[in-house]
């Protein structure tokens, strides 16, 4: 079952008014964010911005030094029940080098207590992790596989997974994305930080852009795709003053001559169209701009400015 | 109790454990072997009775050739709490400032485990860490029955607690500094500053007058300075011992409370 933003349910992640400062140097400054149960929210923004830094405030790490971290209405930083309910991906996954996979995953199960061998049987399948030999003689994509069945074996109700698919190739990449879309069907939920704007695209329902330590944006990235400048070509029959098309609001001038314009739109092309009907129009190109153009917007401080928040 | 965590610290370091553990009980091994050589030199006891302060500077105090003094002087008041301090000041270093510096702390603190519990448990594997030189140690001194070295049993069990006590008390500062610090480096240099500086009053307090005076600070003085290996752990001494461990434990535990994690 899904849950999408909007419910009245409990929140399963809900942060109000975070803020963390290490000494005189930036983490994150009040960050409020609420992800609905059975959500997958994707949580971006260029490195440094704070992204696991707000993760780890998120898992109870991190000591905030103001406002409040909920997670399923419990503090995870004092609720160690909570803490059974969430499965952890770091983003700086660091394991035990002499450990095998196998012995690391028997003993964090241990710890966990309830974790059924089957499933562990079946990460390991699916992932095809190498689970024999010292972690410290494994590639990074191995050591992420060993990361992720650590984090899903015991069938949480959120995941928080920092770069989850850094080292996978595409196969195993794919099989991430569909052990993360059986976990939401049965009602998990997850909050996924990633640089694969790709990922982004295919698995999350909202992302939420952090930058310089602040929470920028939240939205749908269908709305994001929505509300997006579109990049349109007008040409025109013969040399041709463009200023009444320039003058649309909305309207950027990206490269003028004297036969065609290359303009950024942002909102309805009625009133565009509208314009430069009497100019003689002979052709007229319009794509919407790249996911990644839209984010890197956000990340540089770009035109889109700052989003309402959808929830 | 849960102890999964214990276990893992404990695998981790098995080698280095069992390495200063044989490694200590060879050494004591050795000399008690050699003790029947030098039972009957007396220029041995004339040299330390003639230098006391060069004598009290390697720990040395009464006579060197009867069977608690050749003890005293060549295993318990340096080489054996020694040793077993770098294990423990080692292990508390690592415990927490080196684990959340190689970033592993996290994963394991973002496992349903109460800070206290994860760090109680810690405390556990450093109690265990703490007992393997002192017994390895015993074991050699058992075998001094057949090499004419035979001291009372009693002060070689009251030495043999008081030696791992200390180990764990250094291991213990090591851990409450990294706790405090979340810095390695500071964590070892300032339990092994400290344990040093504790030899010296300990080792000097009965030679020079003002150090005497600060040898109640030592936890050196209380677990080997009083030649226990002749008298025994006194019950003052398990409390000066006990009650600092169960202070520098507390503030371990706050401050671990506290830190940030990776």
């Amino acid at each position: 079952m899904r849950v999408h933003p909007g419910s009245d349910s409990e929140a399963a992640v809900d942060l109000h008014g975070l803020t963390k400062r290490y000494g005189r140097r930036r983490g994150i400054r009040d960050v409020t964010l609420r992800v609905l149960p059975g959500e997958v929210l994707g949580f971006l923004g260029p490195n440094g911005a704070g992204k696991s830094t707000t993760i780890r405030l998120l898992m109870g790490l991190l000591l905030p030094t103001a406002g409040v971290v909920e997670v399923f209405g419990s503090d995870p930083r004092l609720d160690v029940v909570v803490r059974r309910r969430i499965g952890y991906l770091p983003g700086e996954l660091a394991l035990f080098p002499s450990l095998s996979g196998r012995e690391l995953i028997g003993r964090v199960a241990r710890v966990r207590g309830g974790v059924e061998p089957r499933e562990i049987d079946r990460l390991v399948g699916r992932l095809k992790v190498e689970l024999d030999g010292p972690i410290r003689s494994l590639s990074k994509g191995n050591r992420q596989k060993i990361g992720l069945v650590l984090a899903f074996m015991h069938r949480p109700d959120l995941l928080v997974l920092d770069e989850p698919s850094s080292g996978l190739d595409p196969l195993l990449q794919d099989e991430f994305e569909q052990l993360v879309h059986e976990r939401v069907c049965e009602g998990a939920t997850v909050f996924l930080s990633s640089h694969d704007l790709d990922e982004v695209d295919r698995v999350v329902d909202r992302v939420a852009i952090i930058r310089a330590g602040e929470l920028v944006g939240v939205d749908t990235v269908d709305s994001l795709r929505t509300r997006a400048p579109r990049l349109v070509e007008l040409h025109f029959a013969g040399p041709t003053d463009p200023s009444s098309v320039l003058a649309v609001p909305g309207v950027r001038a990206l490269d003028v001559t004297a036969t065609r314009v290359r303009l950024e739109v942002t909102g309805q092309l009625g009133a565009l169209l509208h314009a430069a009907a009497p100019l003689g129009v002979v052709d007229l190109t319009a794509r919407p701009v790249s996911l990644d153009a839209i984010f890197r917007s956000f990340y540089e401080d770009g035109p889109m400015g700052r989003m309402t928040h959808a929830n | 109790m849960r102890t999964d965590l214990t276990r893992l610290d404990l695998r981790l370091r098995r080698r280095g454990l069992w390495a200063y553990a044989l490694g200590t009980g060879a050494y004591a091994l050795l000399i008690v072997v050699l003790y029947p050589s030098f039972r009957h030199d007396t220029s041995l006891d004339q040299l330390m009775r003639g230098n006391p302060t060069v004598a009290a500077l390697f720990g040395v105090s009464g006579s060197l050739t009867s069977p608690a003094g050749w003890l005293n002087a060549n295993l318990y008041a340096n080489i054996v709490p020694l040793s077993a301090l770098l294990l423990t000041i080692g292990y508390g270093a690592a415990a927490v400032a080196g684990e959340n510096d190689d970033e592993r702390l996290g994963l394991l603190a973002a496992l349903p485990l109460s800070r206290r519990t994860l760090l109680g448990q810690k405390l556990l594997a450093l109690g265990v860490l703490s007992t393997p030189v002192a017994l390895t140690t015993l074991a050699a001194d058992l075998v001094g029955r057949f090499y004419q070295l035979q001291p009372p049993w009693p002060g070689l069990a009251g030495v043999t607690l008081g030696v791992a006590l200390t180990a764990f008390l250094f291991g213990c500062l090591a851990l409450a500094i990294g706790c405090l610090t979340n810095n390695r480096g500071a964590a070892i240099g300032v339990a092994s500053a400290a344990a040093a500086a504790s030899y010296v009053v300990s080792s000097l307090a009965g030679t020079v007058a003002w150090v005497d005076r600060l040898r109640l600070f030592s936890p050196l003085y209380w677990s080997v300075g009083q030649n226990q290996v002749e008298n025994g752990l006194s019950l003052t001494s398990l409390a000066a011992l006990a009650l600092t461990i169960a202070v520098i434990a507390g503030v371990a535990v706050w401050s671990f409370d506290r830190l940030d994690l990776r």
